[in-house]
């Protein structure tokens, strides 16, 4: 038996926590990439704030025009990572998880529960350093090491009934929701790259591929990309494989499944089924549209508002108090 | 530096008021040699240095950070989860001393039980002229929502806290009881966990009784109280929510009970008086609630309206018996500095017995007698408010400025029944981890008491220490620490009464 309340907690810590780790892969990947592109490469650090979805707090907060005044690296890792009135950096993410787990304690075991303390009482020393790339580095790999552990420990010490379901949820939905934001935006913007009338432009094609590498780490499918794929890294395969792939778990097909699989371990699930559905036929309207930069970006929206809905009828379901 | 000899020879600064006698010391005997219930302690005290032993004050401090043990506190105008603070070093009861101790305190809060129950039905206390009418017509405490009420056994402050202190010549003070909502119970509990990870090789010598089985009683008493008619009764612990200040207790009582923390907002009171919780798969009926909030936000329909932490209709579904609730409403009319002054007549009242714990002498202002004797005496007395917790408003006079004396006249003079004084006891000393070396410091205890059929008692309790030197003030909102504390047995066996 497990309040509506504590539920609606127990699936928010696990979004915030999910959140916090896909930042966190984002932010690496991005270094990684960049670390391999020549200096005159056009950066593209700014890109990041959009797939997180904060332009309109990154715009008001530094400018539009202001992307010239301060390295553009440091300000957004800086605002993605450690600024705490940014709801979606890192550390407001932690925050927020260990706030919702803080007060489901009773529900959660104590193992899990003090992982995520600890991760909170790390982050909140380190994340001033997120600005040097060497101690960046420690820092991403403990969020997202610490983030897993965290789901390990849970999937090994709770029982797996219906708060430990309300976890899967905001995982696996938290993550799909990435999965789309990375293709949106990322994705989108190396196909429109890539258009017939620019390909003569080599200096952005020769990078194609590292772009293309960049877009599977950030969700870390590269080397499953290349084991289920077993080719070249081509745009509109990475976009098919991680939309589409079913045992792939980070791809937004996989998840569906996931979120299927949950919801069957709770009473009366046949409403949010319903939006399951719906993220489904957008997923497949996805696929019908084609792999075009502007179209697939367009599709990626329909797919998060999709998940939006779901997450709404979620709610409407089991978390608010009636 | 060597410990032991700062341990025993650290005295704190002669007062420069009234001449008092040295406090007594809870390890150290007169002569500075462990009591013998300490002297496993000291053989391991003896064998560290100074340095070592402020590494396992750390150690224990961060795993207190990292097990998420807090309070939480008011300050700046938000809430901060804040680390437990804790004193490495034990606070330490031989075993015979604490079984006396253990009967004084039950039978306590057997004769207050009967006081309360008395109180809300036929009143004979009164009607015998064992307790004044005019002190319960003024009680700010006494729920009249309640009269008539009979909650199973007879029982209405199952879960209560008496604070102990003790005096310079070893004597045993109640000095107050804590009836509504006390809390520290948890920290008893995880202080132990922290303990045995400093002090192993102590614990693997000695004999010293396992503070664990508490959760255990409580859970035991609350399952009894349930409505006859029910089988597999639900237990939920209240609690007004993450702001409070033991958050952190009540979800720790609800995890170790297997019982579910509800909010106020989680629970609805149906139609026909039964209590239910929102969950997953719909409503989910309730059968006995440990409430951590005061009664009057219980029940807006009753208490305060605007109370948004309640349940509209709670007070409704307990008295038509469709749910218990501990402790129960009302019972707090015992729980005031003014009533705690007749409990040794209620114990001989009720009971036909001699107290078994000593109670301070206790001067009530609303007596002209006592209210002079008290104002002609502010300097050497504690002078408290009759219905605070939490160690707020209190005056010690010979610590007071004229200034304040002169406030609390006037306070005293205005409202004489809120009002009490006692003399001011010298609170015993335990060795602590100062900044430099081990100093001693203030202390007190706080028991638990689970009164049903039958009665529990911490092995101990909480003992909470006062940090700043010289300090009296125990409460951790002010400056409190807290200490583990120990009943060691030297070979006469426990439970022997």
């Amino acid at each position: 038996m497990l309040l509506s309340r504590v539920a609606n907690r127990i699936y928010w810590a696990a979004r915030y926590l999910e959140r916090a780790e896909d930042t966190a892969r984002v932010v690496r990947a991005h270094g990684e990439m960049i670390a391999d592109l020549p200096t005159d490469a056009p950066e593209s650090w700014r890109s990041l704030v959009a797939v997180v979805g904060s332009s309109a707090l990154y715009d008001e907060r530094f400018g539009d025009g202001a992307e010239g005044k301060a390295p553009p690296e440091a300000r957004v890792v800086e605002f993605l990572l450690a600024d705490s009135t940014n709801v979606a950096s890192v550390v407001s993410c932690v925050t927020a998880s260990r706030e919702n787990l803080r007060t489901t304690r009773e529900t959660v075991t104590r193992d899990g529960w003090q992982a995520l303390n600890d991760l909170h009482l790390y982050v909140g020393v380190e994340v001033d350093r997120g600005g040097d790339r060497r101690a960046r580095e420690r820092f991403l790999s403990r969020v997202i090491g610490d983030s897993r552990r965290i789901d390990g420990i849970l999937a090994t010490t709770m029982i797996h009934d219906e708060a430990y379901v309300m976890w899967r949820l905001g995982r696996a939905i938290e993550r799909a929701d990435m999965t789309t934001r990375v293709l949106g935006v990322r994705a989108a913007a190396v196909l429109l790259d890539a258009r017939p009338e620019r390909a003569g432009d080599g200096a952005t094609r020769r990078y194609d591929e590292l772009e293309w590498m960049g877009v599977l780490k950030s969700v870390w499918g590269m080397q499953m990309y290349q084991r289920s794929v077993s080719g070249p890294i081509e745009g509109e395969r990475v976009v098919r494989f991680l939309l589409e792939h079913d045992r792939f778990p980070r791809a937004v097909r996989a998840l569906l499944r996931e979120v299927r699989s949950a919801l069957r371990e709770l009473p009366d699930p046949s409403s949010v089924i319903d939006g399951v559905d719906e993220v489904d036929a957008a997923l497949r309207d996805s696929t019908a549209a084609g792999v075009d930069g502007a179209a697939l970006d367009g599709a990626m929206d329909a797919l998060q508002e999709a998940l939006a809905r779901l997450d709404q009828r979620i709610h409407a379901r089991y978390l608010r108090l009636g | 530096m060597n410990l032991l000899t700062v341990a025993r020879y650290a005295r704190p600064a002669a007062r420069s008021v009234s001449p008092v006698p040295e406090p007594w010391n809870e390890l150290l005997d007169e002569h500075g040699s462990p009591r013998p219930p300490a002297e496993g302690l000291y053989a391991v005290l003896e064998s560290l240095d100074f340095d070592e032993l402020v590494t396992r004050q750390e150690a224990a401090a961060a795993d207190i950070l990292t097990m998420g043990i807090t309070f939480t506190v008011y300050s700046d105008g938000r809430n901060i989860d804040r680390a437990w603070p804790f004193d490495v070093i034990p606070r330490i009861i031989e075993a015979t001393e604490w079984a006396r101790i253990e009967r004084g305190l039950v039978q306590r809060l057997d004769a207050l039980n009967r006081f309360i129950d008395d109180l809300y039905n036929e009143q004979r206390v009164v009607a015998d002229g064992v307790f004044p009418a005019e002190v319960l017509a003024d009680s700010t405490n006494f729920r009249a929502e309640c009269r008539g009420v009979h909650p199973k056994f007879g029982v209405w402050a199952h879960i209560s806290g008496s604070d102990l202190v003790r005096d310079a010549d070893g004597t045993v003070y109640v000095l107050e009881d804590n009836l509504r909502v006390p809390s520290g119970v948890s920290y008893v509990i995880e202080n132990r966990a922290v303990c045995k990870r400093a002090f192993p090789e102590v614990f693997a010598r000695q004999s010293i009784a396992p503070v664990d089985s508490y959760t255990e009683e409580l859970s035991k008493l609350l399952v009894s109280l349930a409505p006859e008619d029910v089988t597999d009764p639900c237990v939920a612990v209240l609690t007004p929510g993450m702001f409070n200040s033991a958050y952190f207790e009540h979800s720790f009582l609800a995890q170790r009970m297997g019982a579910t923390l509800v909010e106020g907002g989680d629970l609805v009171v149906s139609g026909d008086d039964r209590v239910f919780m929102r969950t997953l798969d719909g409503l989910a009926p309730v059968d006995v609630i440990y409430r951590r909030i005061d009664d009057l936000f219980l029940d807006p329909e009753v208490f305060k309206p605007e109370s948004l932490l309640g349940v509209p209709g709670l007070m409704r579904a307990w008295k038509a018996g469709k749910v218990a609730i501990a402790n129960a409403p009302g019972a707090g009319v015992a729980d005031d500095k003014v009533v705690y002054s007749w409990v040794p007549d209620l114990i001989r009242y009720y009971l036909g017995e001699e107290p078994g714990l000593a109670n301070v002498p206790t001067y009530r202002c609303l007596y002209d007698d006592e209210r002079s004797f008290v104002l002609d005496n502010l300097r050497e007395l504690v002078l408290k408010p009759a219905n605070e917790s939490g160690g707020y408003g209190i005056l010690i006079g010979n610590r007071a400025s004229d200034k304040e004396l002169a406030a609390a006249v006037e306070a005293v003079t205005a409202n004489p029944r809120d009002w009490v004084a006692q003399p001011i006891l010298q609170l015993s000393v335990a060795p602590t981890v100062c900044e430099n070396a081990v100093e001693p410091r203030h202390v007190d205890l706080r028991p638990f008491i689970l009164t049903g059929e039958t009665s529990y008692v911490t092995a101990g309790g909480l003992t909470r220490v006062a940090l700043p030197k010289d300090s009296l003030i125990v409460n951790s909102s002010q400056g409190g620490g807290s200490k583990d504390t120990w009943i060691v047995d030297l070979g006469a066996g426990w439970g022997t009464y």
